[in-house]
């Protein structure tokens, strides 16, 4: 059970880490559109990559910060039987979700990209727009983060499973505790 | 068995197993991609569903990850999480009820008002609705509203976000409409179709908009005349009356400013909604630094909740295509197009059905799983049988909203029950947001009677 808590721990740091890190992206492409159009309408220039680097980085946010959101809670749940029930049921729903309905999806993206992303690698493919940004490779890329991501947050939720049904939810970290699980400040859950 | 008739129940079945499954509770992204998965397997078993069909699922995943149009997403969704940690929005909704307070009903009638405003925020119908009871209810219950006028009003104006623009969800819905109009063009043979944009869906749902708002305001003054005591007036103190107006230029005029700006320069044609919505989200910082509330700490907040939210929707997105997929290759989009072509009545019965389905998976799923999933298998068809899209669009809206009004399932009443004070009673949220959903009928009845109140801004902007 400790090892189990500890897992959960580990993962739960990781994926907090990329989250918060990722997190910054939005204020990015804030940034860089902003820039874009103070360019396109008041200096009558614009740069195609710039154009590029901002719808990208929302591509490569939202694809990175999908665990993290995952950890949180913040994927929307039909919950009208879930929220009143008790942590163990809650533990069994979320043990299934994982099991049935999550890595299968992680594993079929994962399986289906692989080829997609490799041949991207393979001749360093770049913007389809001229002058656009290299480096689409590294985007495509984040479809094979955001699968990875996303399943070791299952296999931290299947742990979690295990733990509270066996009883030891006092171990695990506050924030992944079912009993306080929401409504949590946006630091809490950093392991 | 015939094998296409095997696919057409499989597809069928997916569909309520899908809603069935979706009750346990589990993520619904996760559960759409799952379940669609199971029952992509059995196809495969029984030889109607090939595999190899998934190679397209990183093309799509792409797609989503480099559109420009979606953009607009994150950036609206940054501006109204600013809008809301800074403290603005409160102040905007304080400082309207001090303006209005004198008038019987005035409070109400500012939280209408800024519910309008804010509506941008999220389009995430919970969040909305959150938002506007923490700050609106405790407000107007200690002005000695009729609890049952006071969540009604919160209810009916938190999910305004389905349809007044800069609605995220309109967002999605224009960019999923212009797709598939111009396949349906095309396949019609008209090579060269009027484009369907988002900045026409914005300026369709303008007027449906207001019209909504209308409608409250107006039940708001009617219930002030008949029934004076469920929303008295909130004279304010003379001492602070003389420091209102600075107070109005200080905390109204800038961020109303910024909506209509942005809103403005959409529909003026001037800008993208991308644009528009990245100038929109600097302004909300700008306002938040006016006010010395744009911190580390503030900053750092606005980023995780905006970008979770903004993956939270797009996860949707990419786990319904793993579902639209199946669905498709095993024939449902033909069991779709058979059902939708045979009902008597043609485009008004069709479009009809699909609203009633739309309402109904209103009251377990929100928006962006409702049209992820059912705008792809439908709007081929009803796009084929002549129907506008932009009224296609925002009736959607409209009709998504009443859903989550509509006791006992509405969303929006479980979301306000959460935040409501304890001794408010569940039957008052149910009682007070009856007459809105009478609205909302109305609404969409006058939407479906004279369409030209959707197509008419559009076309004139267009010219």
């Amino acid at each position: 059970m400790r090892a189990l808590a500890f897992g959960v721990r580990a993962i739960c740091g990781v994926n907090a880490l990329i989250g918060h890190l990722f997190s910054w992206l939005s204020l990015g492409i804030v940034v860089v559109c902003f820039t874009v159009v103070v360019q396109r309408y008041v200096f009558a220039t614009s740069f195609v990559w710039m154009q590029d680097l901002y719808v990208w980085l929302n591509g490569a946010m939202f694809t990175a910060v999908a665990g993290f959101a995952l950890m949180r809670n913040d994927h929307v749940r039909v919950d009208i039987f879930y929220r009143p029930a008790k942590p163990e049921t809650k533990a069994i729903v979320d043990l299934i979700g994982c099991v049935f309905f999550l890595m299968p999806f992680c594993a079929i993206v994962y399986i289906y990209s692989m080829p997609f992303v490799t041949r991207s690698w393979s001749f360093t493919e770049g913007s389809a727009n001229v002058g656009g940004m290299p480096g689409l490779y590294i985007l495509k890329s984040f479809i094979i983060a955001f699968v990875v991501l996303l399943a070791l947050q299952g296999v931290a939720m299947i742990m979690r499973s295990i733990v509270v049904l066996g009883g030891r939810s006092d171990l695990l970290p506050a924030s992944q505790r079912y009993e306080n699980a929401t409504n949590l400040p946006d630091d809490e859950g950093v392991a | 068995m015939d094998p296409i008739l095997i696919g057409e129940i499989l597809a069928g079945l997916m569909f309520f197993g899908i809603i069935g499954f979706l009750l346990i509770g589990f993520p619904v992204a996760f559960t759409l991609a799952g379940v669609s998965l199971m029952f992509g397997a059995v196809g495969m078993a029984l030889g109607v569903f090939d595999p190899s069909n998934f190679g397209a699922l990183p093309n799509r995943y792409i797609g989503f990850m480099t559109s420009e149009v979606l953009v607009a997403v994150p950036l609206f969704i940054f501006m109204g999480v600013m809008l809301e940690r800074s403290n603005i929005a409160e102040q905007l909704l304080l400082t309207m009820a001090k303006l209005f307070g004198n008038l019987r009903g005035g409070l109400g009638m500012s939280v209408i008002i800024v519910g309008a405003m804010l509506a941008a925020s999220t389009g995430v119908v919970g969040a909305t609705v959150v938002t506007m009871g923490l700050i609106s209810l405790p407000a107007m219950l200690r002005a000695g509203y009729d609890p049952k006028l006071a969540t009604g009003v919160i209810c009916a104006s938190g999910t305004l976000g389905q349809i007044i623009p800069p609605s995220t969800v309109l967002i999605f819905m224009g960019d999923m409409l212009s797709g598939i109009n111009s396949q349906v063009q095309m396949a019609k043979g008209n090579f060269a179709p009027t484009p369907v944009s988002v900045g026409d869906l914005f300026a369709g749902a303008l007027l449906p908009g207001f019209m909504l708002v209308g409608l409250y305001l107006l039940y708001t003054i009617f219930k002030a005349i008949t029934d004076p005591a469920s929303c008295p007036a909130t004279p304010v103190p003379p001492e602070e009356k003389k420091d209102l107006l600075r107070e109005v230029m200080v905390s109204l005029v800038p961020p109303m400013l910024l909506i209509l700006s942005v809103l403005g320069s959409i529909l003026g044609g001037i800008a993208t909604p991308t644009e528009a919505a990245s100038v929109g989200a600097v302004g909300a910082m700008i306002l938040a630094a006016l006010r010395w509330r744009l911190s580390f700490s503030i900053l750092r907040q606005t980023t995780v909740t905006a970008a979770t939210i903004t993956s939270m929707v797009f996860i949707i997105l990419l786990g319904a295509s793993v579902f639209s997929i199946v669905f498709r290759l095993m024939g449902g989009d033909n069991l779709v197009h058979e059902f939708l072509t045979s009902l008597p009545g043609g485009a008004l019965t069709a479009v009809a059905v699909v609203m009633l389905i739309m309402f109904v998976l209103g009251f377990i799923l929100d928006t962006f799983e409702i049209i992820f999933i059912v705008i792809p298998i439908t709007a081929p068809v009803l796009l084929a049988l002549d129907v506008d899209p932009v009224w296609l669009g925002v009736i959607v809206g409209v009709n998504l909203q009443t859903s989550f009004l509509t006791p006992p399932f509405g969303f929006a009443l479980f979301y306000l029950r959460g935040v409501a004070p304890d001794h408010l009673p569940t039957s008052a949220i149910y009682k007070g947001v009856i007459p809105f959903v009478f609205l909302q009928v109305i609404a969409i009845s006058i939407l479906f009677a004279f369409p030209q109140i959707v197509t008419w801004l559009p076309r004139l902007i267009a010219g």
